[in-house]
């Protein structure tokens, strides 16, 4: 991947405890991704440092947008879905902002590294079925592996595994695939426009050359500022909010096969 | 028409072989890289191509559900992008095989 990356603005040596790394520096998405640590946590530090009932500035701003996660929560997964609000609201908050990282020149964006949606896919797929197993016990969460009747359980339960061992596949590899298509766009139309592209050929003196790279180059210029930068803030958004979204859905799932079970046995009973 | 997209198809699979065969004491190796780049590109037109045609098939029954019943009109988009969001990983899942190809180069 190297030769089409450009080397971000600062890189954090590594020395001291980090000597170990082989590289000479903290890899780019990890030293980034703590880049979106600290500015999140200042923003959450600033915003609550004096709680005021009357929400002013960055307290008013945050809490909008708390908001609005607590009421797709609420749409989504219920009222019992409110303890997982910490869990839901940082991981987007977190998506978001580094998707939107990458958007900067200079600055690495830590989720076009696949070791970066991993960790947050890896987080979503023990977070759901702990969650599951918290709410339900462990034996009544493994029971639903077994599909509605025992006598099909032989053929339910390799399904059921691989499905729910591809969640996390296909969650890092949506917000990964999606992310570094964007940057490798971005990256051929920036070459084509380079010194040894269009620039380069406008640059160089013969009138053809002047006529055809100019109007090049305006129209590529156009093109990136009209459709492709409106197109990746949009996709970072979307890519953040389908994360998040899906995370809610698996929790969702978690939390209602139990009730679904307790449903049947309540209309059991019943009868 | 349909002769001649054949034929063209025969002619861009075959260059590359040609081009390679004429090459002296071409190893191995030269062959899973040039067909690398063609798995790469034709999987993913393929991939573009189909994932086009089944997001279009979702959008339009979205689309088309929406203009029913303008009430339920949020909900519906909300499905819909889940939707697509699915759908579309289909795609992104060759784009990666794709890049791998192309830039990681496990097999040389």
């Amino acid at each position: 991947m190297e030769i089409i990356e450009h080397p971000p603005i600062f890189r954090i040596p590594a020395v001291g405890p980090l000597s170990w790394l082989w590289s000479g520096y903290v890899p780019d998405h990890v030293s980034y991704t703590w880049l979106a640590m600290l500015v999140l946590i200042v923003l959450a530090v600033a915003a609550t440092r004096r709680v005021s009932l009357v929400p002013r500035g960055i307290q008013n701003v945050l809490e909008v947008i708390v908001e609005q996660f607590q009421q797709l929560i609420d749409d989504v997964i219920g009222h019992e879905g409110r303890p997982y609000l910490p869990l839901i609201a940082t991981l987007g908050l977190y998506i978001l902002f580094m998707n939107l990282m990458g958007l900067v020149p200079g600055v690495a964006g830590p989720t076009t590294n696949v070791n970066t949606t991993a960790s947050c896919a890896i987080v979503v797929f023990f977070a759901y079925h702990w969650i599951g197993i918290r709410k339900q016990g462990l034996g009544t969460y493994l029971k639903h592996f077994m599909g509605p009747v025992p006598a099909l359980a032989p053929l339910m339960v390799p399904i059921e595994l691989i499905s729910h061992l591809a969640r996390p596949l296909s969650l890092t590899l949506r917000l990964f695939g999606n992310m570094l298509g964007g940057h490798i766009l971005l990256a051929i139309i920036f070459f084509l426009m380079g010194l040894d592209g269009l620039l380069g050929w406008a640059l160089r003196g013969s009138v053809a050359g002047i006529v055809l790279g100019g109007i090049g180059s305006l129209a590529i210029t156009a093109f990136t500022v009209g459709f492709l930068f409106p197109l990746k803030i949009l996709v970072s958004f979307l890519q953040a909010f389908i994360f998040v979204m899906l995370t809610m859905l698996y929790i969702a799932g978690a939390l209602e096969e139990g009730e679904h079970h307790a449903a049947e046995q309540h209309a059991a009973q019943h009868h | 028409m349909r002769r001649s997209l054949i034929i063209a198809a025969i002619v861009i699979l075959a260059v590359p072989g040609v081009a390679l065969a004429q090459a002296p004491a071409a190893s191995a190796g030269s062959w899973v890289g040039a067909f690398a780049v063609l798995a790469a590109g034709f999987g993913m037109a393929l991939a573009a191509g189909l994932c086009g045609l089944g997001q279009g098939k979702a959008i339009a029954s979205a689309v088309d559900a929406m203009g029913r019943q303008p009430g339920a009109a949020a909900r519906i988009q909300t499905a819909m992008i889940i939707g697509l969001a699915l759908i579309e990983s289909l795609a992104i899942y060759t784009l990666v095989i794709a890049i791998i190809l192309l830039f990681v180069q496990p097999i040389k």
